[in-house]
């Protein structure tokens, strides 16, 4: 993953969704997949389920990513369901637990990276004006996101002077607190600064009054959104009701 | 129209660093001012007080009234300003809201409430005017710094202020940068904007401005029309601490490239994937099968922003992590990894390299001598030769940026290594700073070590290069020392007129 | 500008802090993806996280930024795929810690450590996930016939009383990262002059 979070520019959607669809997918998605159950609807659902990202990092055009979702989430299913009995105590142990992060975390951490890489900022935050939420959250959050790859640029740059002054891992051991110092320090100093400089310019633009923000995006409810979140619901509804709750 | 009527000002910290004092000052509609002084005159203050910054974002202590376009800046916002004063800053880095550069034209019409369709027409007439149409919808993080600096124009100048307020706006860019920058002022001041401006590079101003005041300690000591500013000789210019008007004349510069040791380089490769539309280019960032330098000199590492001067220098202390190629010194030959052990590098951002709570503890980390008797030792001679002896037990963090650069250049001292990279160390530094920075060059010279600088600058490289590397596109496209070719081909480089 | 409310500059202050405090959850997090080292994680994030969290403090210390820091931190988690118990219990422990903070008038140092305590203790919402896994694990295993051993093995590892450790752990780290934060707020931040 670049270290941009959330996409900055538009290429070509063959499929574009609301953010709030995904969103809602996301929600619907950590719900059912997480739940262990294996057995009774859920057999044949979450598998049926887990085809979503699948199919929507295709249409995002991330092909890779589709591929390696698929073929993980297919090995922890069948090794978690067929294979186990085969392995002696230790191995079942770390398998199983590996195929469990497979089946139930994997699929939302993909259905998360689609909407990661798929949604412009300026569209996330366009959603959240509309979902009402307050400028409170909505700025942090933008400021979150245009962070990233900074921390990531300090972060190198800071390790490269470290190395170049000697302070590397060797040294760890005989001074921890030192090393852990060195790298935090200065990284936390540059991002405050550029925070300060950051606030500045945004200020000077207008920012923060509390007047309405408006904006250039344009997101909205399309037959496929609204198709998406009728498909996903029942999904929820049909676990729901056949496996007798949450566990 | 601007008015300060006996403006003074300090700031909180209280060490009247970059005050003002009783300014005086009429700016009209349509003028564009130029702000000009040695570091800590007080003209980033000055500028800070017509945007609103002072007193709502930086606290001191204020007297006297500010009256921009008929609003007294004490009493409103800094939003209300916002929508009369447009500000671009020094760092093109720092100053974007935004993720790509759509968005951020947008930003400051859409924090202002206005409608999208409006917004859409202001910012076609912005990328027209200021021919911006190529950057539009691309990442942020993937443009150059003049680049960047061409968006955070557009930026303010979408919302359409009456007037402009730039701090040193050129400070990280190079020529070709700097004559797009000029061509935006430009644009501004045809339609009839006010502009002021505070800068350190004067050249490039001298026919857009009006009036050129210059600073010392916080006051205005000159106020002048350009006509007459412009008939200050070179001498004048130095003795007020200010850059030169007029292209650097490279016509008397000898070098002495007697060496008898050279140091070969081989095979500096360096390549980025370049993921542009889905399709995956490895594009070759650096290509240099073979160059020789002259041991002991003082090298100009020359070329336009994005030709490879930083790859160059990453390459040659082994920062990269894919650093290729090898280097060989004195009989030794070194691969990239242990590069690292005899070069160091004085990175553009100082911030990044300084680590501990005061700078005699930032120089014994470059020791690294057992015997901290005999360290502290070294550290205190270390400390005289560059004048930062009275910051010993300072922390680092709390000097300002010459004194921070001198502590950098003391830690590359005190590791002892051979060969010592400068990227840019006189940007943003007025005349007086960077004579210092060329006499303490010239002094680590003398002791033996091969100096490579990534530079802008033309005052420093007559200063104290003796040889050149000039990049271009990640090849070497020429290297020598001093001779009339490299001296025709630096000159047309760095020629200031002819725009 | 209001000083005694939260206004634009402190958003984005928020902003980049949260950034900075999630690089720390995310470094001690990667230790917890193996389920039986995940009791170290609050014990990481407090160590870790109280740097910034101290310096945040001085920043921008006024109501509500602890409460937008837990929110959009443990929203952060739910958009990367974790569940999303994460969120309401960033909101309820970020805001816990608002009180506290604002009962000490952010100055008085037991309530900012107390305060920070409460606040690590979020993260706890996002290794819930890991006991509600094991009971369906446990089912399902049953189902197919697993061996009473295995599943014995496995129990030790994730036992109940491991929720408590969990929690001390986080209180233990927090304390130690609050006192190691205002340390080096003194040594580096107080005196460069930036605070």
């Amino acid at each position: 993953m670049k270290p941009e979070l959330l996409l900055s520019v538009d290429t070509k959607q063959r499929f574009s969704l609301d953010p709030r669809t995904k969103l809602y997918m996301l929600l619907i998605f950590s719900i059912v997949m997480i739940d262990g159950k294996t057995d009774g609807i859920s057999f044949w659902l979450k598998p049926a389920l887990s085809l979503l990202p699948f199919l929507l990092l295709l249409s995002g055009r991330r092909r890779k990513a589709a591929a390696i979702y698929l073929s993980v989430f297919c090995v922890s299913w069948i090794t978690n369901l067929f294979l186990l009995d085969y392995l002696g105590t230790a191995a079942k142990i770390i398998v199983s637990l590996l195929t469990q992060l497979g089946m139930r975390w994997f699929p939302g951490a993909m259905m998360g990276y689609y909407l990661l890489s798929t949604t412009k900022v300026s569209e996330f935050v366009l959603a959240m004006q509309r979902m009402h939420i307050p400028e409170a959250f909505i700025i942090p959050f933008s400021v979150m996101f245009r962070f990233f790859p900074t921390i990531s640029e300090e972060a190198e740059s800071i390790g490269n002077a470290m190395r170049m002054r000697g302070i590397t891992g060797k040294k760890f051991f005989k001074n921890p607190q030192a090393v852990l110092e060195y790298r935090i320090v200065p990284f936390m100093m540059s991002v405050v600064t550029i925070g300060n400089d950051l606030s500045a310019a945004a200020l000077t633009r207008g920012l923060g009054n509390g007047k309405k923000r408006t904006s250039i995006c344009k997101i909205g409810f399309h037959w496929k959104d609204l198709a998406l979140m009728l498909v996903v619901t029942a999904v929820l509804l049909v676990f729901l009701f056949f496996s007798g709750g949450l566990k | 129209m601007i008015e300060l009527k006996n403006v003074s000002f300090q700031y909180e910290q209280g060490n009247s660093k970059g005050k003002i004092e009783n300014i005086d000052l009429t700016i009209h509609d349509g003028e564009v001012v130029l702000l000009c002084g040695e570091s800590g005159c007080g003209k980033t203050t000055l500028t800070r007080l017509m945007n609103g910054l002072i007193p709502h974002y930086y606290e001191g202590t204020l007297t006297g009234q500010m009256i921009v376009e008929g609003i007294d800046v004490k009493n409103v916002s800094l939003y209300a300003l916002s929508g009369v004063v447009g500000s671009v800053f020094q760092n093109p880095r720092t100053q974007f809201f935004t993720v790509d550069t759509t968005s951020e034209i947008a930003f400051g019409c859409e924090n202002l409430g206005i409608d999208a369709e409006e917004i859409n027409s202001r910012m076609e007439k912005t990328v027209s005017a200021l021919k911006i149409r190529d950057l539009l919808n691309r990442s942020l993080f993937a443009l150059s710094g003049g680049e960047k600096q061409k968006i955070a124009c557009a930026s303010v100048s979408a919302m359409e202020p009456k007037i402009f307020v730039l701090d040193e706006p050129s400070s990280n860019l190079d020529i070709e940068s700097i004559r797009e920058l000029k061509n935006v002022l430009r644009e501004w001041k045809a339609q009839g904007k006010t502009i002021v401006i505070a800068e350190h590079r004067l050249y490039y101003l001298m026919d857009i401005a009006d009036r050129v005041l210059y600073m010392t300690d916080g006051h205005i000591k000159e106020n002048l029309p350009i006509a007459d500013f412009r008939k200050k000789t070179t001498d004048e210019l130095q003795s007020l601490g200010l850059r030169a008007l007029q292209s650097e004349d490279f016509s008397r510069m000898k070098g002495a490239v007697g060496a008898t040791r050279q140091l070969y380089i081989r095979d500096f490769e360096a390549a980025y994937k370049n993921a542009s539309g889905g399709r995956k280019q490895k594009q070759k960032v650096l290509d240099i099968p073979d160059l020789m330098i002259p041991q002991g000199s003082v090298v100009g590492v020359v070329g336009n922003n994005g030709a490879g001067k930083t790859s160059f220098a990453n390459n040659l202390c082994g920062l990269f992590q894919t650093a290729k190629g090898c280097m060989s010194m004195e009989g030794k030959t070194y691969m990239a990894g242990q590069r690292m052990k005899i070069c160091y590098m004085v990175m553009q951002d100082v911030n990044h390299q300084l680590f501990t709570e005061s700078v005699l503890d930032e120089i014994l980390l470059s020791l690294d001598n057992a015997d901290e008797e005999k360290a502290i030792l070294e550290a205190e001679k270390i400390m005289e030769s560059l004048h930062i002896s009275e910051f010993r037990e300072a922390h680092p963090m709390s000097l300002s940026g010459g004194q921070k650069q001198r502590v950098a250049i003391a830690s590359a001292v005190a590791s002892g290594k051979q060969i010592i990279v400068f990227d840019e160390p006189t940007s943003g530094l007025d005349y007086r700073h960077m004579k210092e920075v060329a006499e303490n060059l010239r002094e680590l010279s003398s002791l033996g070590k091969t100096l490579f600088i990534v530079t802008h600058d033309p005052e420093l490289i007559a200063e104290c290069c003796n040889y050149f590397v000039f990049i271009e596109k990640g090849k070497v496209l020429w290297s020598d020392g001093w001779n009339r070719i490299s001296r025709e081909r630096l000159q047309r480089f760095f020629a200031f007129e002819g725009d | 500008m209001d000083k005694k409310k939260l206004n634009a500059k402190d958003f984005i202050n928020i902003g980049i802090f949260t950034v900075i405090y999630f690089v720390m959850f995310f470094i001690t997090g990667m230790m917890g993806y193996i389920p039986i080292f995940a009791v170290i994680i609050p014990l990481g994030l407090g160590i870790l996280g109280g740097i910034p969290f101290m310096l945040f403090l001085t920043k921008t210390g006024k109501f509500g930024a602890a409460t937008i820091m837990g929110t959009l931190v443990s929203v952060l988690c739910f958009l990367m795929g974790q569940s999303w118990i994460s969120i309401p219990f960033g909101i309820v422990f970020g805001f816990l810690a608002d009180l506290i903070f604002h009962a000490g008038k952010y100055k008085n140092w037991k309530y900012t450590v107390l305060g920070y305590c409460v606040f690590t203790e979020w993260v706890i919402g996002s290794m819930l996930p890991m006991w509600i896994m094991r009971d369906t694990f446990f089912a399902a295993y049953r189902n197919n016939g697993g061996t009473d051993e295995y599943i014995d093995a496995v129990m030790n590892l994730t036992a109940n009383w491991m929720l408590p450790v969990v929690i001390v752990l986080g209180v233990v780290g927090a304390v130690i990262g609050a006192y190691l934060g205002r340390a080096i707020l003194k040594k580096h931040f107080v005196k460069a002059g930036i605070v």
